[in-house]
């Protein structure tokens, strides 16, 4: 056997063109399917960090029935249990606490009707982008429990800038009693999100809990995981352990089916596409061993014509198909490694639109994994041999005579 | 203009004893809470009945509503349409922060939410806040007496700005006052910047029992092209005993 | 003549010819199908997203869009309506009247916004009917009908049968209120607007908000989605109205547009890469079967064939291949899209969006799938026959002879 193996492993630098360009080809191949597996896992991130970066939060908690009313009264149960138990949790990497409510903004020339939200600015930079957003003033600097940040649409219906005054309205909880606070604009957001840009408004989360009368409580918990999947796991304890106390906790893809769905389907094109390159790779694969070894089919023919027995002839062909998915292997990992590396540190601009906005003007950064570069060289390898059977079974079954014939 | 001209001379000489050193141009700080006071309590009762008329003007269309209202305290607010027909006898009916509304047409009575009850009032320019004034200049402004530019004649300029920390949207206010008896001329409402957002006129004075009042506000936005809303005093009384009748759901939805 | 030893070799040398054919046949093939499926993908989230609601192109009155208002109406949506109606692409369009208002249920009430719609336009359009969870859709006729969001029918304690009281604000300034009966609950699948949708039939709403024969926005789908941008302009062309505006949904959803976007352009990166590998994989049985070839090339010469005439050759060798795997790909890369276009794949899990049930995604048979990998495979094989032509034609016999 292992004269087989050296045999092969000769053969295969002893036309050092043939092997490279051979190699090079199966190599190209494992190195998209390593690109690919790592933009694939890229992309899957981006999208999710589209969908709750700039603002939602991978998940939220609050108390039942919030979501679908929006109650002022409908604050999260128990908060400082399941506060304590979000800091404790193995899995949750940042949370913030919000309150808010319908309310109505004025300024000297017009009123508006807004979202009112109640941030911790500390905690919130790790769930939103409003921060990053701001294009005038600024984020919550210093702190002046009149501070408010709004959007840029809303500034623009208002006629108002950064240092002027508004006047917010909101309707406490349980008494329904209005409360009226003036407030001085500290930082305009623009997220290119007409909703958001027209219709929100950010406070201090003290200063919203004593308009709304809400004491210590809030109306959302929006948190992000250490790992961006977690999310979308339907199954995870997380959401289960969290739904007590009257409260649900729940992933983006329940706040956002819409983009769940768009998700769903992207997902299922993906990998689609991915097969599909497996079958370009395996055709290429297929070709490059087929053409490699047909065009020696001569040279096969004289090793049986010198009395090689067939089963050996076969061995030698899948030794050599496994020493060229070596070469291809060291090849297409170098490759691969390199290309990920590069673009995972720079990105990928695949957006070539302008963006004044937040949420989509992240580059495309692909994933490197260790597994892919076990998985893939695997396969191909494994592939590659298999291939070969086909090849070293006509070779042991050939005719040397006819063989050497028609080679030439 | 004898008028004008005897108060002034009054003021010149009051403020003269007060205060020799600035009293050339400015009465005195009392003077000037005297005057103030007067401004808030123009309108003020401890409860009112008025038929009013409100033109409400925008680009887009003119109407005229004849309403009756009683007033009591600060709380308590009763108002009913009577014209035009087509909403003759719809009421609206608050309670501190409870607001209801009642439509004969569907003859059912609405609980307004908070929310809803901060927009504008019945598409006219004025606000909740101007309806039920949360506000006194006396307490919550600073105000100084200013002489601008053009002065006009018999008139007192007063500048108010509002208390840091105060929910009130404006930079500043310049409300001009006959001087002879401080009935206000008019009140102009600046931004931040300074820039007028708001004029409000007050015009022919009328006595509505035994009170000397402008009868007529108009309120003109000035960001807004085309805007006017005005009202008019037809009757008023003021500080009468209204009973308990007049503010609740029945009488709401009884369309009188 | 070389044209014709080409088309000799290429029948004699069979093996080698099906090799190297099967690379780009089976490479053009893949690519048209990948192609395909990738714009069938696109289009398909997209008419997800946009069939559910906003339609693909929507007509308002100008500035309504930026600063909406009760005042900004189209004024004559039946002849707005018939000049669409006119246009072949255009599938169908539904009239829709905004506004803001109090709704009331017993003693609940909330703000809401009052969505007047054309109910069987409506249906044909976004299937609205289909969204209904509760109760049932409008008749055609207006027959003081109301159907209300879910979030809005929860926080209202309403159920069908119940009377609903709504107040608003008329365009002649006067109080718009009146009675309707809730028929149904809508689910749109976006819990923002099913918190504050209330709608009624266009002419109740009409009539209601003292509108007559106005409203707010029309919204337009097309047979075809890759139709919009020329439809959008053809739409611009014959209003002829400078008091109207025109939008793709790519401007009126501009986020989800430039979400879509983003998604698509990393489909494209795979594309490129499935499109390189094909090239990569043309590439290497060119030139493998160009140097096991030497020797032939070699013999050529020795017979006073001319280097340029032995460059052709090649040239014409590979092109042959080429065209004819295109060709034949071509045919069943179509073949494969058309049957999934109308068979379509069916999803690994199937689900609900919208009240409409997705089991199965489709391809699309374009032209770009066709052209693009045409382009590749055509590219590839010429530039990649190139370097081996020249060798070849600059081949020495003996040496070459000597080799093997």
């Amino acid at each position: 056997m292992w004269i087989f193996i050296k045999l092969a492993w000769r053969n295969i630098f002893r036309n050092k063109r043939r092997t490279v360009i051979a190699g090079t080809a199966i190599g190209i191949g494992l190195a998209s399917l390593i690109f690919v597996d790592a933009l694939v896992i890229g992309m899957e991130q981006n999208m999710v960090k589209s969908a709750t970066a700039s603002y939602l939060g991978e998940g939220q908690i609050h108390r039942k029935g919030y979501r679908q009313t929006q109650e002022v009264e409908l604050t999260v149960n128990k908060l400082d249990t399941v506060a304590a138990e979000l800091k404790n949790s193995d899995i949750v990497q940042h949370f913030t606490l919000r309150a808010m409510s319908f309310a109505m903004i004025t300024s000297p020339a017009n009123v508006n009707s807004i979202n009112l939200v109640g941030i911790n600015p500390g905690t919130e930079k790790y769930l939103s982008q409003i921060d990053e957003a701001i294009t005038q003033g600024t984020y919550f600097t210093g702190d002046d429990p009149r501070d408010i940040v709004i959007g840029s649409k809303l500034a623009e219906i208002l006629e108002a800038g950064v240092g002027d005054r508004v006047v917010v309205t909101v309707a406490q909880a349980g008494s329904g009693e209005l409360s009226q606070e003036m407030f001085r604009i500290s930082g305009i957001f623009h997220f290119n999100i007409k909703e958001m840009d027209r219709g929100m408004a950010f406070v201090r989360l003290p200063k919203i809990q004593e308009m709304l009368a809400l004491g210590n409580n809030v109306h959302e918990i929006a948190l992000k995981f250490k790992d961006i999947k977690y999310g979308r796991e339907k199954s995870l304890p997380f959401w289960s352990k969290f739904s007590r106390f009257g409260n649900e906790a729940v992933g983006w893809p329940v706040i956002l089916p819409q983009l769940d769905a768009a998700f769903k389907l992207s997902e299922f094109s993906i990998l689609l596409t991915g097969l599909i390159l497996f079958g370009v790779v395996a055709l290429g694969i297929v070709n490059t061993l087929f053409m490699s070894i047909h065009e020696r089919m001569f040279e096969f023919g004289v090793l049986r014509a010198v009395g090689t027995r067939p089963l050996n002839v076969a061995a030698l062909i899948i030794f050599e198909a496994g020493a060229l998915a070596v070469i291809s292997i060291f090849i297409g990992d170098i490759i691969g490694f390199v290309v990920t590396y590069i673009t995972s540190v720079i990105g990928i601009d695949y957006t070539g639109i302008e963006f004044v906005g937040v949420t989509f003007r992240e580059l495309l950064y692909p994933v490197l994994k260790w597994d892919q570069f076990i998985l893939y060289p695997i396969s191909v390898f494994l592939f590659t041999l298999v291939v070969g059977i086909y090849p070293a079974a006509y070779a042991a079954k050939m005719n040397p005579a006819n063989a050497m014939r028609k080679s030439i | 203009m004898q008028f004008l001209k005897l108060s002034a001379k009054a003021v010149f000489l009051f403020l003269l004893f007060a205060f020799p050193l600035f009293a050339q141009t400015h009465p005195s700080d009392e003077d000037i809470h005297k005057i103030v006071e007067r401004i808030d309590e123009l309108y003020r009762a401890n409860s009112s009945y008025s038929v009013m008329e409100m033109d409400i003007v925008t680009p887009h269309w003119e109407r005229t509503l004849k309403m009756k209202i009683w007033t009591e305290g600060k709380k308590k607010t009763f108002i009913r349409i009577t014209e035009p027909a087509k909403e003759q006898g719809v009421g609206t009916l608050r309670i501190g922060n409870e607001m209801w509304n009642y439509l004969p047409k569907t003859n059912k009575v609405i609980k307004v939410p908070p929310s809803m009850m901060m927009s504008s009032w019945m598409g006219s320019d004025f606000n909740n806040d101007d309806l039920v004034k949360e506000f006194t200049m006396v307490d919550d402004y600073t105000y100084q007496l200013i002489t601008p530019p053009n002065p006009g004649p018999g008139l007192l300029y007063i500048r108010f700005i509002p208390k840091e920390g105060l929910p009130i949207v404006w930079g500043k206010i310049i409300i001009s006052a006959r001087a002879e008896d401080y009935i206000p001329v008019q009140e102009n409402y600046y931004d931040d910047k300074g820039k007028l957002m708001r004029v409000m006129n007050f015009k022919d004075i009328k006595v509505f029992d035994g009170r000397k009042i402008p009868s007529v506000l108009e309120l003109i936005p000035q960001t807004e092209e085309g805007h006017k809303t005005v009202l008019r005093y037809i009757e008023a009384k003021f500080n009468l005993d209204i009973g308990n009748d007049v503010f609740t759901l029945r009488h709401l939805r009884a369309s009188d | 003549m070389m044209l014709k030893i080409a088309f000799r070799n290429i029948f004699r040398q069979k093996r080698r010819t099906i090799l190297t054919a099967l690379t780009m046949f089976g490479g053009f093939t893949l690519a048209t199908f990948s192609i395909g499926w990738s714009d069938g993908t696109y289009n398909f989230i997209i008419n997800m997203f946009t069939r559910n609601q906003l339609g693909h192109i929507q007509i308002h009155a100008k500035g309504y869009l930026d600063r909406p208002s009760i005042y900004k109406t189209i004024n004559d949506y039946r002849l707005v309506g018939r000049q669409l109606d006119s246009l072949r692409q255009v599938e169908a369009w539904a009239p829709r009247l905004y506004s803001a208002g109090l709704v009331s249920v017993g003693d609940k009430s909330a703000g809401a916004q009052i969505i007047g719609i054309d109910p069987e336009r409506e249906a044909a359009t976004v299937n609205f009917n289909k969204k209904i969870v509760q109760g049932t859709y409008f008749q055609e006729a207006p027959a003081h009908e109301a159907i209300v969001g879910k979030g809005l029918a929860t926080l209202l304690k309403a159920s069908p049968g119940d009377t609903i009281v709504v107040v608003s604000q008329a365009a002649d300034g006067s109080i718009a209120n009146d009675l309707y009966t809730i028929i149904g609950i809508s689910e749109s699948g976006d819990d923002i607007s099913d918190r504050m949708s209330f709608y009624l039939n266009l002419e109740d709403a009409q009539d209601l908000l003292a509108l007559p024969g106005k409203v707010h926005e029309i919204a337009v789908v097309a047979y075809k989605l890759n139709e919009v941008p020329a439809l959008t302009r053809e739409i611009i062309k014959k209003l002829d109205n400078p008091n109207l505006e025109v939008d793709p949904w790519q401007d009126f959803a501009k986020s989800f547009y430039q979400a879509m976007k983003a998604d698509q352009q990393g489909m494209w990166i795979m594309l490129f890469v499935i499109i390189l590998i094909v090239a990569v994989g043309v590439l290497n049985t060119v030139l493998m079967s160009v140097l096991e070839r030497r020797r032939e090339y070699g013999l050529l010469k020795a017979m006073g064939t001319k280097p340029r005439q032995i460059f052709a050759l090649v040239i014409y060798e590979v092109n042959i291949l080429a065209i004819a795997s295109i060709i034949i790909g071509a045919g069943l890369g179509s073949l494969i899209n058309y049957i999934f276009s109308r068979q379509g794949i069916t999803l690994p899990q199937a689900f609900t969006y919208g009240g409409i049930e997705f089991t199965k995604m489709f391809t699309e048979v374009t032209a770009q799938s066709l052209y693009i990998p045409a382009i590749t495979v055509i590219l590839a094989a010429t530039f990649i026959s190139i370097f081996p032509a020249l060798r070849a034609a600059r081949i020495e016999p003996a040496k070459s002879m000597r080799m093997h």
